[in-house]
C-alpha cells in the first residue's frame, strides 16, 4: 500500500496494481469489478420501492422489516465473529430502540425522527451498558442464558406495565401529521414509507462502513485476539474486559437504530415480536443464516428469514417448519451460511463449478446421501437397543 | 394480615409449580452437563410430552370405572401416573433418533451451531405438533375434576385440588429416584463420571457414545413426563413450550449450570416466590424469576451449586 493512500481519509480513485480502484475508506479498497456490483446492489436497493410496486408478492414493508433486523444482526455479528460471544437478548436493545421511540412519541409527543433516533440510540446505548456490564462477568453458555435472561426481564416489565401498553403495546403516531416528521416534513402515508425506506438505506450504508472501520481498527484486531484466546490476549495487554464492554455496546447501538426505525415504520410497537426471546433468537440466526464470518452476511439473511417467514405464513401454515428445515439445512450443509457458501471457495461454488465440469457427479451425491441415511438408521436401531437394554 | 390458609395454599401452588420445574430442568441441565449442549427445544419436548399425555392418559382413564371406594381411588391414581409414564416412553426412540441422527455430528462443532440446531428443532417440534393435534387446545377436565374429588385436604380444612397434591408426591419421588439413580447406581455413576471428565471416562472404557444417547433420552423422558403429568390442571396448547424453557433456564443458572442438586434448589425457589408473587403483587409474576436470577448472580455468579459431578 503506497503511503498517499495511507494519508489521504477521503474517498476516491487510487492507482493500484496499475489498475484504478475505487477508495471508499481507510483499507477499504475495492477492485473495478467490486465497485461496480458494490454500485450495481446500491442501485437496486434504491429501486426496491419501485419493483414492490411490479410484483405484488413483494411487499416494501417485508424487505424493509428484514432489512432492519438485519441492521440489528450486523451488530450482534460484533460480537459473535470477532469476540466469540453469542448473544442470546439482543432483542433488549431492538426492543429498547422501539419502545424509546414509541414512548416519546405517544406519551411526550416527540415529532422529530431524528430527536427520536437519536434517544432510541442514548436510551439503547445505555441499557447495553448496563445489560454488558452484568453479563460479561461470563463467558460462553452463561453469557448467553444471562443475555437471554435479562432480555426476558425486560419483555416482563413491559408486558405488565400500562405506561408500555402491556402486550397491545404503543403506537408511534405523534403530533397532528400522525406520524414522525421526517426533517420536519409532514409527508402523506405512501411518500412517508417510502422515505423512510430511503432513510433506512441511507442508515445501513453508513453502519456498514463504520463497522468495517471497526473491525479492520487495531480495537478489531484487538476483539479478534480475544475471541481466540482471553489468556493471551491479556497478556499482550489488552483491557479485555474494557474492549469486550465497549463491543457489545456498540453492537447494542445497532440494535437500538434497528428498532427505532422499526417502530417508526411499523408506527406500532409490541413486546411480542420486538422484545421475546425468540426474537433475540431471530437476530442470532439471522447473522448464522447469512454467515456470520461476513460483514453483510446478517444483513441477508435478516432479509431472506424476514422474507421466509412472511411467505411460509402466506402459503401454508406450516411456516416454522419450513424456517427449521432451513436452519437445519444450513448447520449440516452450509454451516457457512448464504454469503459464506457464494463466496469464493464456498461451498456452492465448489460445488457448482463441480456440476458443469461433470454433470453425472449428481449421482455421486444422490448415492452419499443414501448411504448415509442407511448407516444412520442402522446407529439409530443400535442406540436405542443400548438405551432399553437390549445388547 | 395474610391468611394462614392462603399462605399454605400458595406454598403448595409453589411447589408443585417447582417440581413440574424440576422436571423439566433437570432433563435440561443433564444434557448440558454431559453433552454440553443447550437444548433450545426442550419445551416443546415438555409439550410434545402434554400431548402424548392428553392421548395416553386419556385412552387408559377410559378404560377405568370412576372411583368409588379408596382402593379404587388408589387404582385411578395410578392409572393417571402409568398413563403418564407411556407418554414418556413413547417419546424415547423418537429422542434416540434425534441424538443419533441430528445431534452426534455437531458435538465437536462451534456452540452456536449447536443452539441453531436445538432452535430449529424447536420450530420443527412446534409444528409437527400443530399438524399432529391440530390448533385446539387440548384439556383433560374429566380426569382433573375426578381426581380431585378424593378428599384429602379439606380433612384439614384447607381447600386444594387433590390432583396438584398427586404432582407434589410424584415429583418428591422422582426427585429422590434421581438422586438415588446418580449417587447409587453403576449407570449413574458413569453418567457423572463422564461429566467430570469425558476424556478419562473413555480412556478407561465408557462408551459415551451410549451414554450421551443415554442421558439424551433420560432428559426427554422427564421433559415428557413433566408435560403428561402437568396436563389436566391446564391444558396443551401451541404455545406452551417456551415459558417452561425460559424459566428451566433461570433455574439452572440459579443452581449452577449442569448441576442436579442446584436444579432441584432453584426449581423449588422460583416455583415458590413466583407463585407468591402472583398472590401478592400479580404484575410482578412474570418479572420475578429472572429479578431472582439477576441477585442470585451477582452475589454468587457462578451459581448456587457451581458445576456438578463430583456429589449429585
Amino acid at each position: 500500500m503506497r503511503p498517499d493512500d495511507e494519508l489521504r481519509s477521503w474517498p476516491g480513485l487510487v492507482e493500484r496494481d496499475g489498475e484504478s480502484h475505487l477508495r471508499v475508506t481507510r483499507g477499504l479498497v475495492l477492485s473495478r469489478r467490486q465497485a461496480g456490483f458494490a454500485l450495481v446492489v446500491l442501485a437496486a436497493t434504491f429501486a426496491i420501492p419501485d419493483i414492490t410496486t411490479l410484483a405484488p408478492s413483494l411487499q416494501l414493508t417485508v424487505l424493509h422489516q428484514g432489512l432492519l433486523f438485519g441492521l440489528a444482526a450486523i451488530g450482534l455479528n460484533l460480537l459473535l465473529r470477532h469476540t466469540k460471544l453469542v448473544s442470546f437478548g439482543h432483542a433488549a436493545f431492538f426492543g429498547t430502540g422501539a419502545y424509546t421511540a414509541a414512548v416519546l412519541a405517544t406519551h411526550y409527543d416527540v415529532q422529530s425522527m431524528t430527536v427520536l433516533l437519536v434517544a432510541a440510540l442514548v436510551a439503547a446505548g445505555l441499557m447495553a451498558a448496563v445489560i454488558g456490564y452484568l453479563s460479561l462477568r461470563h463467558t460462553g453458555l452463561y453469557f448467553s442464558l444471562l443475555t437471554l435472561a435479562f432480555g426476558q426481564l425486560l419483555y416482563a416489565l413491559v408486558q405488565g406495565q400500562s405506561f408500555f401498553g402491556s402486550s397491545d403495546g404503543l403506537p408511534v403516531r405523534p403530533g397532528p401529521a400522525n406520524r414522525p416528521l421526517v426533517f420536519g416534513l409532514a409527508l402523506e402515508p405512501e411518500v412517508y414509507s417510502v422515505v423512510m425506506f430511503y432513510v433506512t438505506i441511507v442508515v445501513l450504508v453508513a453502519s456498514l462502513v463504520v463497522m468495517w472501520r471497526l473491525v479492520n481498527s487495531p480495537f478489531g484486531a484487538a476483539l479478534d485476539a480475544i475471541g481466540e484466546d482471553r489468556q493471551r490476549a491479556r497478556f499482550i495487554g489488552i483491557p479485555v474486559r474494557r474492549y469486550v464492554w465497549a463491543a457489545f455496546v456498540v453492537s447494542g447501538l445497532y440494535g437500538g437504530v434497528a428498532g427505532a426505525l422499526y417502530g417508526m415504520v411499523r408506527q406500532h410497537v409490541r413486546p411480542e415480536p420486538t422484545l421475546h426471546f425468540l426474537s433475540s433468537g431471530d437476530i442470532l440466526f439471522m447473522a448464522i443464516l447469512g454467515g456470520y464470518e461476513t460483514l453483510v452476511g446478517p444483513l441477508v439473511g435478516g432479509t431472506v428469514l424476514v422474507f421466509l417467514q412472511d411467505v411460509g405464513r402466506d402459503v401454508t401454515a406450516y411456516f416454522d417448519l419450513l424456517t427449521g428445515v432451513v436452519l437445519l439445512l444450513i448447520v449440516f450443509g452450509f454451516p457457512s451460511g448464504i454469503v459464506g457458501s457464494l463466496q469464493h471457495g464456498g461451498r456452492l461454488r465448489v460445488a457448482g463449478r463441480q456440476l458443469r465440469a461433470d454433470p453425472t457427479v449428481v449421482g455421486d451425491w444422490l448415492a452419499a446421501a443414501g448411504r448415509a441415511i442407511l448407516t444412520g438408521v442402522g446407529v439409530w436401531l443400535r442406540n436405542l437397543g443400548s438405551v432399553v437394554g437390549v445388547r | 394480615m395474610i391468611a394462614f390458609e392462603n399462605f399454605i395454599t400458595h406454598t403448595l401452588h409453589g411447589l408443585q409449580f417447582g417440581f413440574v420445574l424440576f422436571l423439566i430442568a433437570s432433563g435440561l441441565t443433564i444434557i448440558l452437563g454431559i453433552l454440553e449442549v443447550l437444548n433450545l427445544a426442550h419445551g416443546e419436548l415438555y409439550a410434545l410430552g402434554a400431548y402424548a399425555g392428553f392421548a395416553a392418559i386419556g385412552y387408559l382413564t377410559g378404560l377405568v370405572a370412576p372411583p368409588t371406594g379408596p382402593v379404587s381411588q388408589v387404582v385411578y391414581l395410578l392409572v393417571v401416573v402409568a398413563g403418564s409414564t407411556l407418554a414418556a416412553f413413547a417419546m424415547v426412540p423418537f429422542a434416540v433418533a434425534i441424538e443419533t441422527a441430528l445431534f452426534r455430528p455437531i458435538y465437536e462443532r462451534d456452540e452456536v451451531y449447536q443452539l441453531v440446531l436445538t432452535f430449529a428443532l424447536l420450530l420443527v417440534f412446534s409444528d409437527l405438533i400443530q399438524l399432529i393435534w391440530g390448533t385446539q387446545s387440548k384439556y383433560l377436565q374429566g380426569v382433573y375434576s375426578t381426581v380431585n374429588g378424593i378428599v384429602v385436604m379439606e380433612r384439614v380444612g384447607i381447600t386444594y385440588p387433590t390432583y396438584n397434591l398427586l404432582i407434589i408426591a410424584v415429583g418428591a419421588v422422582v426427585v429422590v429416584g434421581l438422586f438415588a439413580f446418580f449417587d447409587r447406581t453403576k449407570t449413574g455413576r458413569i453418567i457423572r463420571a463422564t461429566a467430570i471428565d469425558r476424556e478419562m471416562a473413555t480412556a478407561i472404557g465408557v462408551d459415551t457414545d451410549r451414554m450421551f444417547t443415554l442421558v439424551f433420552a433420560l432428559g426427554v423422558f422427564f421433559a415428557g413426563f413433566a408435560g403428561a403429568i402437568a396436563l389436566p390442571p391446564s391444558n396443551a396448547n401451541l404455545a406452551m413450550g417456551s415459558e417452561p424453557l425460559v424459566l428451566s433456564f433461570v433455574v439452572i443458572v440459579i443452581g449452577g449450570l449442569g448441576s442436579l442438586r442446584g436444579a432441584f434448589v432453584g426449581a423449588i425457589v422460583v416455583g415458590v416466590l413466583s407463585r407468591w408473587a402472583t398472590w401478592q403483587y400479580p404484575p410482578a409474576e412474570l418479572a420475578a424469576p429472572f429479578a431472582i436470577m439477576a441477585i442470585i448472580l451477582l452475589v454468587k455468579p457462578e451459581g448456587l451449586f457451581g458445576t456438578w459431578g463430583e456429589t449429585a
